[in-house]
């Protein structure tokens, strides 16, 4: 069967700046694969070229087997939701809903069962006859999808529609969207720069940056094991120790040594060592790690469910969280231990 | 018990105290308005009600006018080909001025709305400089450009197109042009502004969902500007059937206009009763624009942005 969408090194740039830099991505009927990357690293653009609204430069773009990279919006199977959700505010929201289908000359009983239906999908029966000025930002987001579904098109396209949202609102919708997408079974594209948003939905998560995809995973393994530093230091909390190795022994870059014993150190030279800062142990807890490091509390921040220590070992500054009453006081020494497992090793 | 009964004739002595201050409440927007209801009253309205008493004011013996009642004047813009065809010239030459400046401004302001930023500070450049120069120097303008020696059979004959010189001047062309030209930077401007106001996503959005852009033009395009189209409309032709000059300098001699024959009645023949109700044929005419225009925008008006 042909593939839901194929990206194939597609490229686009304006100007000087290019905002998308050679862009594969194979995606699955039924895959919900998030676009994932910070701020101007080309999610959005993509996005754009997926559904028609940007032509790209160079490449191939394909959806369901078809060439569309010539096609306006209107004559691809895509469907958007917008951030802003875009709905018509002159016409009500059963409107809204119907016009994609009259678009397509679908016959008006047709229409409206469908409409009906794309209503109690996401839980919007009775506001058929609203305008989009009587009705709050979710619902708003609501209809923008019900607009989208209705359709039934082969690719759904999200471009953060619920970052306008505030934070109760966006989880319940994307609790929503999730359970949609495993009742419907839709092909989606979603693009968004909160990391828990794209790995609670997503069943793949293609990391940007700079125009590029650095890795295309599922969310665990994204997590686990990332495919380079960028990946890594993006997604997640993690502390960085810039080190120097001399046979082993670790110092820190103005060469002191620091006291750090490392269980498999790597080869001389210079290393960034990367740690979750949630799983670093302290104190008794750090007793019996393969990888230890001595260091004294900087300072600690409370954060609710736990106390996040910033520790100083030499030059090398990193912090580590532990759950329960604050501990050590600042300036007391302190052990912090982790597994080897949970340490990345970078070349400098 | 007795904490409820309290608390009602508690709240009836609220109730007492308020009366007063409410009916004060009330006064407060009539206060703030005051002052600009009797300028209009005073400087619109008792010359327009000076002007009707006028029109049924007796012609006779050559006198500018003789006070009594007649229906005379009203009878004659009915009778006389003159006067009806001068209000069947107006209606018709504002009209065609109204569409033409509506058509043209949307286009205007669809291209700055939809172009790069540099475009939106050209043309609005551009819009302003004919409020910036009076109707007199704008005509003189004309006169320059559409006779036979004038710039336009100029440029024509150099860039090859024509054969031999032409004038378009003192025709009706020529006031139309002129007419238009007067009312289009109004419409430019009010058509951009709800222009502006419109979600440029929506436009995507149509697309998307299946949409050509002819569709999209008529399915949210015009729905969406049809407030601010109906508000240039009723701005353009108003303002042209009340423009006398610019049609009279530039249009043919035959083409009388209502401002036309008031300006000829009031001054050229001394009868003031009959411009008194040309006049009042005007005000009529513009007031149920005015009139039509809120039931329309009433109808397309049921949502809010
Ligand atoms: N129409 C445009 N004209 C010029 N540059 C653009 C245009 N659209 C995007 N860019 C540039 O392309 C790059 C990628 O932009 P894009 O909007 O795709 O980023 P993004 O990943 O969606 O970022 P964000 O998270 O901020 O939305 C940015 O550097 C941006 O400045
Ligand atoms: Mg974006």
């Amino acid at each position: 069967m042909a593939l839901a969408l194929e990206l194939d090194q597609v490229s686009r740039s304006y100007g000087a700046v290019v905002a998308v830099d050679s862009v594969s991505l194979d995606v699955e009927g039924g895959e919900f694969v998030t676009l994932l990357g910070p701020s101007g690293s080309g999610k959005t653009t993509t996005l754009r070229l997926i559904g028609g609204f940007e032509r790209p430069n160079g490449g191939a773009i394909s959806i369901a087997g078809r060439r569309v990279d010539h096609l306006p919006p209107y004559k691809r199977n895509t469907a958007t939701i917008f951030q802003s959700g875009a709905l018509f505010p002159h016409k009500t929201v059963a409107e809204n809903i119907a016009y994609g289908l009259r678009m397509h000359a679908m016959n008006p009983s047709l229409i409206r069962e469908r409409v009906g239906e794309a209503l109690g999908i996401v839980q919007m029966g009775g506001f058929e006859e609203r305008y989009p000025s009587q009705l709050s930002g979710g619902q708003k987001q609501r209809v923008a999808l019900a607009r989208s579904l209705a359709l039934r098109p082969s690719l759904l396209l999200f471009d953060e529609p619920l970052s306008a949202l505030d934070l109760s609102l966006r989880l319940q919708l994307r609790a929503d969207i999730k359970r949609l997408h495993d009742e419907l079974q839709f092909t989606a594209i979603y693009v968004t720069h909160d990391q828990s948003e794209a790995m609670a939905m997503s069943s793949r998560v293609a990391i940007m940056n700079c125009g590029r995809i650095e890795q295309v995973a599922p969310p665990q393994q994204i997590y686990n094991e990332p495919a380079n530093e960028f990946v890594y230091s993006f997604i997640g909390e993690s502390c960085c120790l810039p080190v120097r190795i001399d046979d082993g022994a670790a110092r820190d870059q103005q060469g002191r040594p620091v006291d750090i014993r490392l269980a498999e150190p790597p080869s001389s030279g210079a290393w960034r060592l990367y740690l979750r800062p949630s799983r670093i142990r302290i104190g008794n807890e750090a007793h019996g790690c393969a990888n230890t490091a001595r260091g004294r509390v900087r300072f600690t921040e409370f954060l609710g469910d736990f106390n996040r220590y910033h520790l100083v070992a030499g030059g090398l500054e990193f912090f580590c969280d532990r759950a329960g009453e604050r501990q050590y006081q600042i300036g007391e020494e302190v052990e912090a231990g982790w597994d080897t497992g949970d340490m990345k090793v970078f070349a400098a | 018990m007795s904490g409820a009964q309290q608390v009602t004739s508690a709240g009836h002595r609220d109730a007492m105290l308020a009366r007063p201050a409410m009916k004060f409440e009330r006064l407060v927007p009539w206060a703030l308005v005051a002052p600009a209801l009797v300028i209009a009253l005073v400087f619109f309205g008792l010359p327009i009600l000076n002007t009707l008493r006028m029109s049924f004011n007796l012609h006779v013996d050559q006198r500018v006018y003789v006070p009594g009642f007649t229906l005379d004047q009203y009878w004659m813009l009915v009778k006389n080909p003159i006067f009806s065809g001068s209000i069947l010239t107006t209606v018709k030459l504002s009209l065609i001025c109204a569409f033409s400046a509506v058509t043209i401004g949307y286009g205007f302001a669809l291209l700055v709305w939809i172009g790069p930023p540099l475009w939106r500070v050209g043309f609005i450049g551009l819009a302003l400089c004919p409020l910036l120069i009076s109707e007199i120097s704008i005509i003189f303008g004309w006169w320059m450009f559409f006779p036979k020696t004038g710039l336009l059979s100029h440029t024509l004959l150099s860039a090859g197109l024509i054969e031999d010189r032409f004038s378009l001047m003192y025709t009706e062309f020529a006031a139309l042009v002129g007419l238009t030209y007067l009312t289009l930077p109004f419409s430019f401007f009010i058509i951009l502004s709800i222009l502006d106001g419109i979600d440029k996503r929506l436009l995507e959005a149509s697309s998307d969902l299946g949409a050509g852009p002819l569709t999209t033009f008529r399915e949210v395009m015009l729905p969406l500007t049809w407030p601010g189209m109906l508000v240039a409309f009723a701005h353009a032709f108003i303002w042209a059937m009340g423009t006398y000059a610019t049609p009279s300098a530039l249009g043919p001699d035959t083409l009388w206009t209502i401002g036309f024959l008031v300006q000829e009645q009031m001054l050229g023949r001394h009868n003031w009763p009959m411009a008194s109700a040309l006049a009042i044929v005007l005000v009529v005419g513009v007031a149920s624009i005015m009139l039509l225009m809120r039931r329309l925008m009433a109808r397309g008006g049921r949502f809010h942005d």
